[in-house]
C-alpha cells in the first residue's frame, strides 16, 4: 500500500523530526521539574526560557510576553475570559460588553457564548460573501462599555485573512483591548505582534509541526487577565508545572518555521494554486473565499449537490486525508458556522471540502489528489442520479 | 453498524472471512441529540465506534437524514392520515439501507454491503434467493421483501445461520462491549414510543379530529379521537363497554368513522396489493402469506396484475391493515412482496 496522501494541515500536522529529536532528552533525563531549585530544575528552566526566546523571536514580541499553555484553545479562552473579567472587575462592571465575529473558533466562540450566561453583553459581528469582517464594523460596535475585540487572524476552514493590524489599531485608538486568535496565521504568515499592534495573540503548536498539547499566548506588557489557573508559573499568568518537552518542541518548531517562513508560503501557495486550477477544471466546483487575502496552503472548495462528508470517506477510502469543515467526525452534514455567515448556498455549502497543505507536501500529493478527487466525485455523482 | 450487538458481530464475521471491512454507522435523524433507541444516539455511534476499533476495522458516521426524512419519516406520517399503519422498517431497507447505502457502497468500490439483519442468502442455478432466518424468533426476512435481486446479490447477512444466543457469546467471545446490549426498540425515530404525539406533532391536530365509532349496521356507539390513534384489529383503547369486545374493522377516512365489530368482522379472506416487488419472478399461483412482522403463514392464492397482486386466504385472518406488508413465502424462500392497499372482504 501506498503512503497516504495527507492534505489536512489545517487540522493538525505532522512533527518534523528535528523537534522530536529537541524533545527527547528532556522526557528522559531531563526531567526535572523546571521550579525547581537544583540543576537538574535548572537545566528544565533554561530550556523553557530558550524556547520562549525562539517562539517570541517568530512573532516579533519580548520573550516576556509569552504564556505556555496546553493549547491553542485554552490560549484564547485565557485571553477572551481573563480580559473580559478583568475588565469588568477594574471597571466595576462598568465595562461589560466583548466584540467578535461569527466566524471565529469555538474555544472563541464558546467562552463568549459563556460570557453572555454570566451576563457579559456580545456583539457578533458578520462578515462579508469572503468571510471578511470590516473594520467599519468593529467601530461601529465598540461602545465605552466594551472592554474587548476578538477577531482571529486567519480563518481554519476558508483561510481567509483578517485586516488584523486596521481593527487593532482602532481599538487601540478607543482603549478597548484587543485579541487575535492566530492559532492558523503564526508560522504560515508573517505575524509581527508590534506591527499589528495586538493586545494579545493565541497560537498553538501542532499547527505548526510541534506536538499537541502546548500552545501560548502573546500578552502584550501591562495587559491584566483574570487568571484561569491558579499559581505562580509563567509569571503568575498560568499556573501548573510547565510541559518542558512539549515546550521545547515548539520553540524549535517556531525557529524552524521562522527560518524559511517566506519561501515555505510562496512554494505552498504555488502547489495550492496548482491543485486549486486542477480541481476547478471539473464540473460543478467552486472556490470559497477571497483568492487574495488568504492562507498559502489553504484550498477551500464546494462542490454543487455533493455531501461532503462522503466525499471526505470516499477519498479517504483512495488514500487521502482532507476534511470537509472544522471536527466533522460525527457524519452531520450541516453547514458549517463559517459558510452560514458567508451565505454560501445549502447545495454548494453542503459539499465543502478544506484541502489544506503543509511541511512535506509535495506536487506528486497534488497530483495524486486531483486523480483522486476527479474519480471519487465522478462515481459520487453517478450514484446520486441512479 | 447501528452500535448494537447484531450488526457489531456482523461486522466481526465479515472481517474475520478475511474481507477488507469498513463499518458505518447511518445516521438517519438530524439535529442533535439524535436518535431516539436505535439509530445514531452519541452513544450507538460511540458503541459503533469502539466496537470498530476492537474489530481493527475502519469507521465512519454517515449522514442519511434527509433521504430517511423523506422516504420513512414523512410517509410514515402520511400512512396515518391517510387511515393506514405504515411499517417503516420496510420503507428503511428499501429507500435507504439498500438504496442510498448501497449506491454509496458502490460509488466507494465496496462490492458488498453486509448488514446485521437476521435472514439468509442463498446461491442458485436462477441467481440469489431469500431465505427465512435460521432463529425463526428473529427472522427479518419479511422486512426485506422488496429488495430486488440486483440488490440481494450485492448485500450479504452473516447473521442468518445463527440464532440470538450464538450472536452474543460470538460477541462476548470477542470482547464487545455491544454483547449484552438491550434490543432496540421497533421504530427508532419515535420518541418514547408515543407513535400518534409524533403524527400529530407532524400532521397537526387537524389530522386527529374526533368522529363517530359505528358498527357495520351503521349504530352509533361513540366517539372516537382522531383516526391515526386506530389500527385496524384494534380491541383496546376505544372505550366502548358492553358485553362483547369490539374491534377496529375499518378506518373510514371520508365519512372520518371508525367502524368496530367482532372478531369475525374484524377478519377478512380477501385483499389487494400494491407497490409489488418480486425477486424470482412470477409469483406461482398458490404459495404463502405473511401480513404482519413474525405473523403467520397463511395458505393463499395470488393473481398477479401487473404492480399489484389479489390474494384470497384459505381462511380468514384477523387483521388485515392497510399499510401493512404482504410478504409471500414457498417454504424457505421469500418471493416478493408488497403493501396492503385495500381489504376487498
Amino acid at each position: 500500500m501506498t503512503r497516504a496522501v495527507y492534505l489536512d494541515h489545517n487540522a493538525t500536522t505532522p512533527v518534523r523530526p528535528e523537534v522530536v529529536e529537541a524533545m527527547l532528552p528532556h522526557l528522559r533525563e531531563g526531567f526535572g521539574n523546571p521550579n525547581s531549585a537544583h540543576a537538574l530544575g535548572q537545566g528544565s528552566r533554561k530550556a523553557i526560557e530558550e524556547a520562549r526566546e525562539r517562539v517570541a523571536a517568530l512573532i516579533n514580541a519580548d520573550a516576556s510576553e509569552i504564556v505556555f499553555t496546553s493549547c491553542g484553545s485554552e490560549s484564547d479562552v485565557m485571553a477572551v475570559y481573563g480580559a473580559a473579567q478583568a475588565g469588568f472587575n477594574e471597571s466595576a462592571g462598568k465595562r461589560s460588553h466583548v466584540v467578535t465575529t461569527a466566524i471565529e473558533h469555538f474555544a472563541v466562540s464558546g467562552t463568549c457564548r459563556e460570557l453572555a450566561a454570566r451576563g457579559f453583553e456580545i456583539t457578533t459581528l458578520g462578515v462579508d460573501e469572503n468571510a471578511l469582517v470590516s473594520p467599519e464594523s468593529v467601530s461601529g460596535a465598540i461602545s465605552e462599555r466594551t472592554s474587548l475585540v476578538t477577531v482571529m487572524t486567519a480563518n481554519n476552514e476558508i483561510g481567509t485573512i483578517q485586516p488584523v493590524a486596521e481593527i487593532a489599531a482602532i481599538c487601540r485608538a478607543r482603549g478597548v483591548l484587543f485579541h487575535t486568535d492566530a492559532v492558523q496565521g503564526v508560522g504560515k504568515i508573517p505575524v509581527d505582534v508590534r506591527a499589528l499592534g495586538v493586545d494579545m495573540l493565541a497560537f498553538s503548536g501542532h499547527k505548526i509541526n510541534a506536538p499537541k498539547g502546548v500552545g501560548g499566548l502573546f500578552v502584550r506588557k501591562g495587559v491584566r487577565l483574570a487568571q484561569l489557573i491558579a499559581g505562580k508559573q509563567e509569571s503568575s499568568r498560568r499556573g501548573g508545572t510547565e510541559n518542558t518537552a512539549s515546550i521545547v518542541g515548539l520553540g524549535v518548531a517556531a525557529e524552524l518555521a521562522r527560518k524559511d517562513l517566506d519561501a515555505h508560503a510562496a512554494s505552498l501557495a504555488a502547489l495550492r494554486d496548482r491543485l486549486e486550477a486542477g480541481a476547478l477544471s471539473l464540473d460543478g466546483v467552486r472556490r470559497t473565499g477571497n483568492p487574495a487575502l488568504r492562507l498559502p496552503g489553504t484550498a477551500h472548495l464546494c462542490f454543487q449537490g455533493i455531501d461532503g462528508h462522503q466525499l471526505v470517506v470516499g477519498l479517504d477510502l483512495d488514500g487521502i486525508c482532507v476534511s470537509s469543515g472544522p471536527a466533522c467526525h460525527s457524519g452531520a452534514t450541516e453547514l458549517s458556522h463559517v459558510l452560514k455567515a458567508m451565505r454560501v448556498p445549502d447545495e454548494w455549502g453542503k459539499g465543502a471540502l478544506r484541502v489544506s497543505l503543509g511541511w512535506g507536501t509535495t506536487e506528486e500529493d497534488v497530483e495524486r489528489f486531483l486523480a483522486s478527487l476527479k474519480k471519487v466525485l465522478g462515481k459520487l455523482r453517478q450514484s446520486a442520479t441512479i | 453498524m447501528s452500535g448494537g450487538v447484531d450488526s457489531s458481530v456482523a461486522a466481526a464475521l465479515v472481517a474475520e472471512a478475511g474481507h477488507e471491512a469498513i463499518g458505518v454507522t447511518m445516521k438517519l435523524l438530524p439535529g442533535s441529540p439524535t436518535g431516539f433507541g436505535c439509530c445514531g444516539s452519541p452513544e450507538d455511534i460511540g458503541d459503533a465506534r469502539r466496537v470498530a476499533e476492537r474489530l481493527g476495522i475502519r469507521h465512519y458516521v454517515l449522514n442519511f437524514d434527509e433521504v430517511f426524512e423523506r422516504s420513512v419519516v414523512d410517509r410514515f406520517v402520511e400512512d396515518y392520515v391517510k387511515q393506514r399503519t405504515p411499517n417503516p422498517c420496510v420503507e428503511c431497507n428499501r429507500s435507504v439501507k439498500f438504496g442510498a447505502l448501497l449506491r454509496l457502497a458502490e460509488a466507494y468500490d465496496a462490492p458488498k454491503v453486509a448488514t446485521g439483519h437476521y435472514a439468509r442468502l442463498e446461491e442458485g442455478p436462477n441467481g440469489v434467493r431469500l431465505l427465512r432466518a435460521v432463529d425463526e424468533a428473529k427472522d427479518q426476512s419479511y422486512f426485506l421483501h422488496s429488495l430486488t435481486r440486483g440488490e440481494l446479490e450485492r448485500v450479504s447477512f452473516p447473521l442468518g445461520e445463527m440464532r440470538k444466543p450464538q450472536v452474543r457469546e460470538k460477541a462476548r467471545a470477542l470482547g464487545l462491549r455491544t454483547a449484552d446490549k438491550a434490543e432496540s426498540q421497533e421504530i427508532c425515530f419515535v420518541p418514547g414510543k408515543d407513535y400518534r404525539g409524533f403524527v400529530r406533532s407532524r400532521a397537526g391536530d387537524e389530522a386527529f379530529k374526533p368522529g363517530d365509532i359505528r358498527d357495520a349496521s351503521g349504530r352509533r356507539l361513540g366517539t372516537h379521537e382522531g383516526l391515526p390513534n386506530y389500527t385496524v384489529g384494534q380491541r383496546k383503547g376505544l372505550g366502548l363497554s358492553g358485553g362483547t369486545p369490539y374491534y377496529v374493522t375499518k378506518l373510514d377516512g371520508p365519512s372520518n368513522t371508525l367502524v368496530v365489530g367482532s372478531l369475525e368482522e374484524a377478519s377478512s379472506t380477501r385483499f389487494r396489493v400494491g407497490r409489488l416487488s418480486k425477486i424470482s419472478g412470477a409469483l406461482p399461483r398458490s404459495c404463502r402469506v405473511r401480513i404482519r412482522h413474525r405473523g403467520d403463514l397463511h395458505e393463499a392464492q395470488v393473481e398477479e396484475n401487473g404492480p399489484e397482486a389479489l390474494v384470497s386466504l384459505a381462511a380468514p385472518a384477523n387483521a388485515v391493515t392497510p399499510g401493512q406488508s404482504a410478504v409471500f413465502y414457498q417454504d424457505e424462500t421469500v418471493l416478493g412482496g408488497g403493501t396492503i392497499e385495500e381489504v376487498l372482504g
